[in-house]
């Protein structure tokens, strides 16, 4: 997480793993867990997504 | 986006300058305006300035939402923060923005009980574990970070979480662009669009841009490649004559955003009439409120607040800064009685804000290169 960023002015977005749906958390590039409230997105356990301020915007596409 | 090094290849990004290069016309001085505070901060701290050709000028946008609060919503802040019993909850950047009497920072050295969230869900958790106190969650940002201060009230409601409110700050993008093409002083080419407010709101509130002013946008990812590779989208717009919005963040850009999240938004906030935007005035429909639906969680609503507008120190120029008329290095006050240690204005406030990144990166003095 940046959290040497002012994540409103820099618009900042994290890209984390899902790792329970049904308990909203998400896992951050570091290995770290957070919750992250999923219900804007339809995504299953191992899907990558975009966190902003605790909520998932969007799901992000597998690397081709 | 698997592996960051890809997107920050030294290699590639000399192969995007170059591009950039065949695209300009020489003796045509272009004017891009990057929106988005994150942007400004990724250009300087990669040098991708330097790699552009000189007749090629960016522009810093008003897309920080620190340092666009005008010191009076500040005082009402610190106003609730000073309310017995209550539990002020903001984003850590928040702490340091002067109002007119110091900053929540001050307020919080003082004895107001003021605690640092990087979720306004977290604000709710704090109202749940202290049910005997009011806390009241300051929430600023874009049309990113709205869904989660709706979905949060939202939750509130549904909970029964009745110690909690927000003094909602939230600004839309569309209309302070509206504003700064509408401005006599400035005149700008293009725009580099905030690649996650658009991940919510998708192309379609920056589509006036090319259809009603004939300026080209691009829709940019943060990483140093990203924004080359839009720069130069954006003036191959500008050499073959078309005029539209692209989107090159596409690995996360829907055009369609996210429906889901403005319909939360919806569900939850109202546009204001007008609202005050630091350095660039009152603009209309430029920022959210509470709607009728959420009054009872409103703090506008539930406090007695100053409401008092207040005019910038004298000294400061933050507004001729974000209104782009003026680089961070020709405003008197820059590094000197400005600085990040000891901030006069908003700018150099916030680590993305066009000061502070100059700051930071060692842009302390620059010269003005007329082509």
């Amino acid at each position: 997480m940046n959290e040497d960023r002012c994540i409103t002015c820099g618009d900042v977005g994290d890209e984390m793993t899902v790792v329970s749906c049904s308990r909203g958390v998400c896992a951050a590039a570091d290995g770290t867990h957070h919750e992250v409230e999923l219900s804007l997105v339809d995504v299953r356990a191992g899907d990558r997504v975009l966190v902003h301020a605790g909520v998932a915007l969007q799901r992000l596409e597998v690397d081709a | 986006m698997r592996f960051v090094d890809e997107f920050r290849d030294p290699e590639l990004a000399r192969g995007l300058a170059a591009e950039i290069l065949a695209a300009v016309q020489p003796g045509r001085h272009y004017q891009v305006m990057e929106v988005c505070g994150g942007h400004t901060h990724a250009i300087y701290k990669y040098g991708l300035d330097d790699l552009l050709p000189a007749n090629v000028e960016l522009v810093h946008g008003p897309g920080c939402p620190v340092c666009v609060i005008p010191m009076g919503r500040v005082d009402d802040g610190i106003a609730l923060a000073h309310e017995p019993g209550v539990i002020l909850t903001c984003f850590g950047d928040m702490l340091r923005v002067p109002g007119s009497r110091g900053t929540l920072l001050e307020a919080k050295a003082a004895g107001a009980d003021v605690r640092i969230v990087y979720s306004p869900l977290d604000a709710l958790r704090i109202a749940r574990e202290e049910p005997d106190r009011q806390v009241v969650f300051f929430a600023i940002g874009f049309e990113t970070t709205a869904p989660s201060t709706a979905l949060t009230l939202m939750r509130a409601r549904a909970d029964g979480v009745a110690n909690f409110s927000v003094i909602c700050n939230h600004v839309t993008i569309g209309p302070p662009l509206r504003a700064l093409l509408e401005a006599p002083d400035l005149r700008l080419d293009g725009f580099i669009g905030p690649g996650h407010v658009c991940t919510v709101v998708g192309a379609q509130p920056l589509e006036f841009i090319p259809q009603e002013y004939a300026r080209p946008v691009v829709i940019s990812g943060f990483e140093p490649l990203d924004l080359l590779q839009s720069i130069g989208l954006l003036l191959r717009q500008l050499r073959d004559g078309r005029c539209d919005v692209e989107v090159q963040y596409s690995r996360v850009v829907a055009r369609e955003g996210n429906p889901r999240a403005r319909q939360a938004m919806a569900d939850v906030f109202t546009l204001r009439p007008q609202f005050e935007w630091r350095g660039l005035g009152l603009i209309p429909d430029s920022a959210l409120a509470l709607n009728d639906a959420y009054a009872d969680l409103d703090a506008e609503r539930r406090f007695a607040l100053p409401g008092v507008p207040v005019a910038d120190p004298p000294a400061c120029q933050c507004g001729d800064v974000l209104r782009g008329i003026i680089k961070p290095w020709e405003c008197k006050v820059f590094g000197s009685a400005c600085t990040p240690d000891h901030a006069i204005g908003t700018c150099m406030v916030s680590p993305e804000g066009a000061c502070a990144a100059y700051y930071e990166f060692g842009r302390l003095t620059r010269t003005r290169e007329t082509v």
